[in-house]
């Protein structure tokens, strides 16, 4: 094996490489070869990786965050209550669940900066608060523009215009608005981890936490960031979900932490801490994504499909690891 | 000394609040001027349908001022509900309606409350064995050949079909699809893709645009539920081809099936009742002595266009 195969951005590439030859063996009379069938991929694995992008770094800091679907979820609700029930213009429902998605964030990174709190047993707390809350808000039932009137009847209202902008496509539709949310999100997210001093603090305290504290680092504050921030993409996600689906549904997201936990495994991030990047994170989103894509262009059953998926993780991480 | 006894209180009331909130709620805190209580188990009221479930439930029980219903859920949680129907037979409730979440370990508790003498209604799944007292139910398969006979006539026994399963491992998926299966035989219709969405909209989505991409000729999606049918048509909207293919689902709830046929999103939704109101008015029956039928299976409405804002038609 050459020197250049140690590095993890050239074995993430070598395991996307290996999912896509797939695609290019049981390419569905050639339906694997059309842009649309790259960009519904792209489109559908979205906000799975905006999900990923918050996971990245409360990895990278040495935590996991198990409460992201339940966020989205609760976001996804709580916009969509705001904008198509209270009739909110964007500028205001949009800040309004950013805001909430990061207090969940924060509330959960709280709980395990201040007090102490392992972060699975924290944010598995949120897991299970901020469904509850999704349906408490929403009474259980989807939140659609078809409203239930005193009477009991039911009255359709139109679509807020905000809905069908996120949830379109430009470039003649070729690219998702949301795919262009999801590229935004991993630069953003490259920013903090490469140019700011946030970054390179974050991956101090995955590396070693004491050595961290003792040299100066505000070890709190950085976690507090990275749960806050992860909260903040959580609702990100939420909304294009909304959008997409053109109703807040308190189920939506169920599951979809696991999803974003094996994106950000995938590309190569260390689930220790300390090591990985968001670099990565895009190539395990691409990863899962063409695996997903690649299964259902060939209808494969849902059996088959899981233990299949099951198999091409373990294959792709087993791959990454291959060393002279 | 103050802040102390200050603290004692709240305390104390802190401890009540949370017994309270513990404390199932039993027969005796019951309305006193209620003649009867009715114990509603429902398994999961994280679906839509099992919500609609419980509202027709209470809506109906509205209607009669004797009646008075205690629900609970078991949050997909059978241990829960087993638990919940023992509280109902411990309360001493006059009436059980449960809805299980699965036949074998609900069983025993449906047995024990009617050795203790409460009558039971079985909703929507079924129990093993024939110790209960009623059980109402739809039937997905007979659904399921309806929408196929539905469609062929629509289609004029010629074009090709996406069908979009709920689930092949869960009971409703597999009768859904068979269903189907045999009222299409014998026409030209042709199944090209067909493939699990786990009654999920976002899913239905994703396998639609690989449907949309594999085959420029689709006449029609059949979904195994209506958010299905319409991730559907919101993949097909996406690639512009809505227009040119139909969609049909199953449940036809209010807010969902029905509105979604109102917008001209669906073609036609195939009714999956719930039974609330059917379980209500035979548990009134049963309260009063009077014998009714151990099987009912309900009929089901298709809503299309033209008969969505007549209440549907009903199904042969």
């Amino acid at each position: 094996m050459k020197s250049w195969f140690r590095h993890p951005f050239a074995r993430a590439m070598a395991a996307l490489a290996l999912v896509l030859l797939l695609g290019f063996i049981f390419n569905a009379d050639g339906a694997f070869f059309k842009w649309g069938t790259h960009s519904d991929m792209y489109r559908a694995i979205s906000v799975y990786g905006i999900l990923a992008c918050g996971m990245t770094m409360v990895i990278i800091i040495g935590g996991i965050d198990l409460g992201v679907g339940s966020i989205l979820g609760l976001s996804a609700v709580l916009f969509s209550l705001l904008a198509i029930r209270q009739g909110w213009p964007p500028w205001m429902a949009i800040p309004a669940t950013l805001m909430a998605g990061a207090v969940c964030g924060l509330a959960a990174g709280g709980l395990i900066a201040r007090f102490r709190v392992q972060p699975f047993i924290a944010t598995l707390a949120m897991m299970v608060f901020a469904r509850g809350l999704a349906k408490w808000i929403s009474g259980g039932q989807k939140i659609s523009t078809v409203i239930q009137k005193a009477n009991g009847d039911f009255m359709n209202v139109p679509v807020p215009a905000v809905f069908d902008q996120l949830g379109a496509k430009i470039l003649h539709g070729n690219l998702a608005v949301v795919t262009v949310i999801f590229l935004i999100s991993i630069m953003v997210c490259w920013i903090i981890l490469t140019k700011l001093r946030w970054g390179r603090f974050m991956y101090a305290i995955g590396g070693n936490e004491e050595a961290a504290r003792l040299s100066g680092i505000p070890v709190w504050a950085m976690k507090l960031l990275a749960y806050g921030l992860s909260g903040l993409f959580c609702a990100v996600a939420g909304i294009c979900q909304a959008a997409q689906e053109l109703q807040g549904d308190p189920e939506a997201g169920v599951s979809y932490e696991l999803t974003a936990i094996a994106i950000v495994v995938i590309g190569g991030t260390s689930l220790a801490g300390g090591r990985g990047g968001i670099g990565l994170t895009l190539l395990g989103a691409l990863t899962i994504g063409y695996l997903e894509k690649i299964l259902s262009i060939n209808a494969v059953g849902e059996a088959a499909r899981l233990m299949l998926t099951g198999v091409i993780i373990v294959g792709a991480v087993l791959f990454q690891r291959m060393r002279k | 000394m103050m802040q102390s006894v200050l603290s004692t209180m709240v305390k104390a009331a802190a401890v009540l609040a949370v017994a309270g909130m513990l404390q199932p709620v039993s027969a005796e805190s019951a309305n006193p001027a209620k003649k009867w209580t009715i114990g509603m188990s429902q398994c999961n009221l994280g679906e839509p349908w099992r919500v609609q479930m419980n509202a027709d439930v209470k809506k109906a029980a509205e209607a009669h001022p004797e009646l008075h219903v205690i629900f609970k859920d078991a949050q997909n949680d059978t241990l829960k509900q087993r638990a919940h129907v023992e509280e109902f037979v411990a309360a001493n409730v006059d009436l059980i309606i449960i809805s299980p979440k699965e036949a074998q370990p609900l069983t025993p508790p449906v047995v024990a409350a009617m050795h203790a003498g409460i009558p039971v209604i079985v909703l929507d799944r079924r129990v093993v064995g024939d110790k209960y007292t009623c059980f109402i139910g739809a039937d997905n398969k007979k659904i399921g050949q309806a929408a196929g006979r539905w469609i062929v006539q629509k289609l004029g026994g010629k074009g090709t079909i996406v069908e979009l399963k709920g689930l092949m491992t869960s009971t409703p998926g597999q009768d859904r699809n068979s269903g189907f299966r045999e009222g299409i035989k014998g026409s030209d219709l042709k199944v090209i893709f067909d493939v699990d969405m786990k009654w999920l909209e976002p899913n239905a989505r994703k396998e639609m645009e690989s449907a949309l991409s594999r085959f420029s000729d689709i006449s029609l999606v059949y979904a195994h539920n209506d958010p299905g049918a319409h991730g559907a048509w919101l993949a097909a909207k996406a690639a512009g081809r809505e227009k040119n293919i139909l969609f049909v689902g199953i449940d036809a709830l209010p807010q969902e099936g029905q509105a979604y046929v109102k917008q001209g999103i669906l073609t036609a939704s195939f009714e999956y009742p719930t039974g609330g109101r059917e379980a209500i008015e035979n548990g009134l029956k049963i309260l009063n002595g009077e014998k009714i039928e151990k099987e009912i299976v309900l009929p089901s409405r298709v809503f299309t266009a033209e008969t969505v804002d007549k209440g549907g038609e009903w199904l042969k």
